[in-house]
């Protein structure tokens, strides 16, 4: 037991990386899908097909496999990535492809005719975006979102594959010393349910305050 | 083509959705201070005509000018371009749009709704925005609603709220499409009397409508559309009684069947 108290700074700070790298990849994820669901709706074909073709390939890829590409196929191109910066783009690009899903999705729910009214008073389509679309958008797709964010906090247990000293590299590293396998990957169990559980209670916090019925 | 002195003017206009030709060369002119109430069967055009007037649907064949400025269209040497998104935000500065279905911005409260357009597009200050937001809510009999979300009004208020959001920025005309169609039957009156206060002060208004008995007592003027084209236009009085086509008399006729 003494052993596991002499161990929990190491899981403070698997936890510390995931929370980061996790918070880090999915903050890229929504940026780059919020883009690529736009481009999805575009008129211009040479900007939806890639989008799509995008969308695609992150859909058939696992995130381990876009990690290897980044961090070990990265040099080959110049691309030299710490594990953690490779960590968080890979999870970044890896959720974009199911935020844009997502926000097509959100996107396409709005009434049309809420985009004319904005126009016909002058709004440009810039200003009818962020003050009409985004914000209807980001709210009615606010479960899936907080759905999509705990997937991903639970697959960046994958980053251990490059090395990353998140929470299941720690306990990784403690049972190859210790021998021990059933108190370091409990632990980490119960940090993951609690982050999750986290991040649940605040979402549903935020859907009560934030989701609107349409007019 | 030579700048008419109607507030709008409509020559030869021409729209087609793919093969489909949906207005098949219209003429109007709507003067200052005129309420022209469009009539006709459903798909006849007339949302689309006046879709082409806000050119929310561009049209392809003839022009529109708004208080003299074409709209939507830029003539160059060699023929004619869209216009840009800020040339077109200009000529559609003196146009004020009401649909059927409201689209209100359900995430924001009424007076947000309201004032929205005032701060972001003509950059009038939040608190002289709120002022003006609350006069023109007024107008509409809806002071008491202004810190209200849409969702938690009825589809009269709704639509008057519209009204309100259109007028806040002081266009010099309005398009109503079909204002009062969406509504339940009782809660009909609350907003064509607000269009009757807007019509008496002079508004100049173009009202996409079945309400019959409104076009009677409140337009200048009846424009009956059918297939795309105008077939008869006057005063109400002239075309309610003595309609000249059989378009137009059958269509009278099974609008009074109806109301029996
Ligand atoms: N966006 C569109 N795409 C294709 N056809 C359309 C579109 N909008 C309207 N139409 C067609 O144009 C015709 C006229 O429609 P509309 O102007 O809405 O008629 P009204 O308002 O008189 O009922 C109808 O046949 C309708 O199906
Ligand atoms: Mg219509």
């Amino acid at each position: 037991m003494s052993g596991f108290v002499n161990d929990i700074p190491l899981y403070a700070a698997g936890l510390a990386t995931t929370i980061a790298v996790s918070l880090l990849g999915i903050f890229i994820s929504v940026i780059v899908g919020i883009f690529l669901a736009l481009a999805l709706r575009s008129r211009f074909r040479l900007i939806a097909i890639p989008a799509r073709g995008y969308i695609e390939f992150a859909r058939g890829a696992p995130l381990a496999l876009v990690l290897f590409l980044l961090y070990y196929g990265g040099p080959q191109f110049g691309l030299l990535l710490s594990p953690h910066v490779a960590g968080i783009v890979g999870l970044g690009l890896y959720g974009a492809g199911p935020f844009a899903e997502i926000f097509r999705a959100g996107f396409s729910a709005i009434p049309k005719g809420e985009q004319e009214a904005a126009e016909m008073l002058g709004l440009t389509p810039g200003q009818s975006f962020l003050n009409i679309e985004l914000p209807q958008a980001l709210r009615v797709t606010l479960p899936a979102c907080v759905g999509q964010t705990i997937n991903l906090v639970k697959e960046s247990a994958v980053l251990s594959v490059i090395t990353l000293g998140e929470l299941t590299k720690v306990a990784g590293t403690i049972s190859s010393i210790t021998f021990a396998v059933v108190t370091p990957y409990l632990t980490i169990a119960l940090l993951y349910w609690a982050l999750v559980e986290t991040i649940a209670r605040l979402g549903f916090y935020a859907e009560r305050r934030f989701t609107v019925k349409g007019s | 083509m030579t700048a008419s002195k109607a507030a709008i003017s409509v020559r030869g206009l021409q729209k087609h959705f793919g093969d489909k030709r949906v207005l098949s060369g219209i003429d109007l002119d709507i003067h200052a201070g005129d309420v022209t109430c469009i009539i006709g069967p459903s798909g006849s055009g007339k949302s689309t005509l006046l879709r082409s007037i806000a050119f929310l649907d561009p049209y392809d064949g003839g022009d529109v000018h708004v208080f003299g400025k074409l709209i939507g269209w830029r003539e160059t040497p060699l023929g004619r371009e869209r216009a840009g998104a800020r040339e077109l935000a200009e000529a559609r500065r003196s146009l004020g749009m009401v649909f059927q279905h409201f689209h209100l911005w359900p995430h924001m409260s009424v007076l947000d709704n309201v004032t929205l357009a005032l701060r972001l597009v003509h950059g009038v200050p939040r608190k002289q925005a709120e002022e003006t937001g609350r006069a023109m809510l007024e107008k509409v009999g809806l002071s008491t609603f202004a810190d209200r979300r849409p969702e938690s009004l009825s589809g009269g208020q709704k639509q008057r709220v519209a009204i309100a959001r259109a007028l806040a920025v002081r266009p010099k005309a309005m398009l109503f499409d079909e204002p009062t169609s969406a509504l339940d039957p009782e809660l009909v009156g609350e907003v064509l009397s607000v269009m009757k206060t807007l019509a008496v002060e002079g508004m100049t208004m173009v009202i996409v409508t079945h309400e019959m008995g409104f076009a009677a007592h409140a337009a200048s003027r009846v424009v009956f559309m059918d297939s795309g084209r105008i077939v008869e236009e006057g005063p109400p009085q002239t075309l309610f009684a003595t309609p000249k086509s059989e378009r137009l008399s059958q269509f009278l006729q099974t609008w009074r069947e109806r109301a029996l």
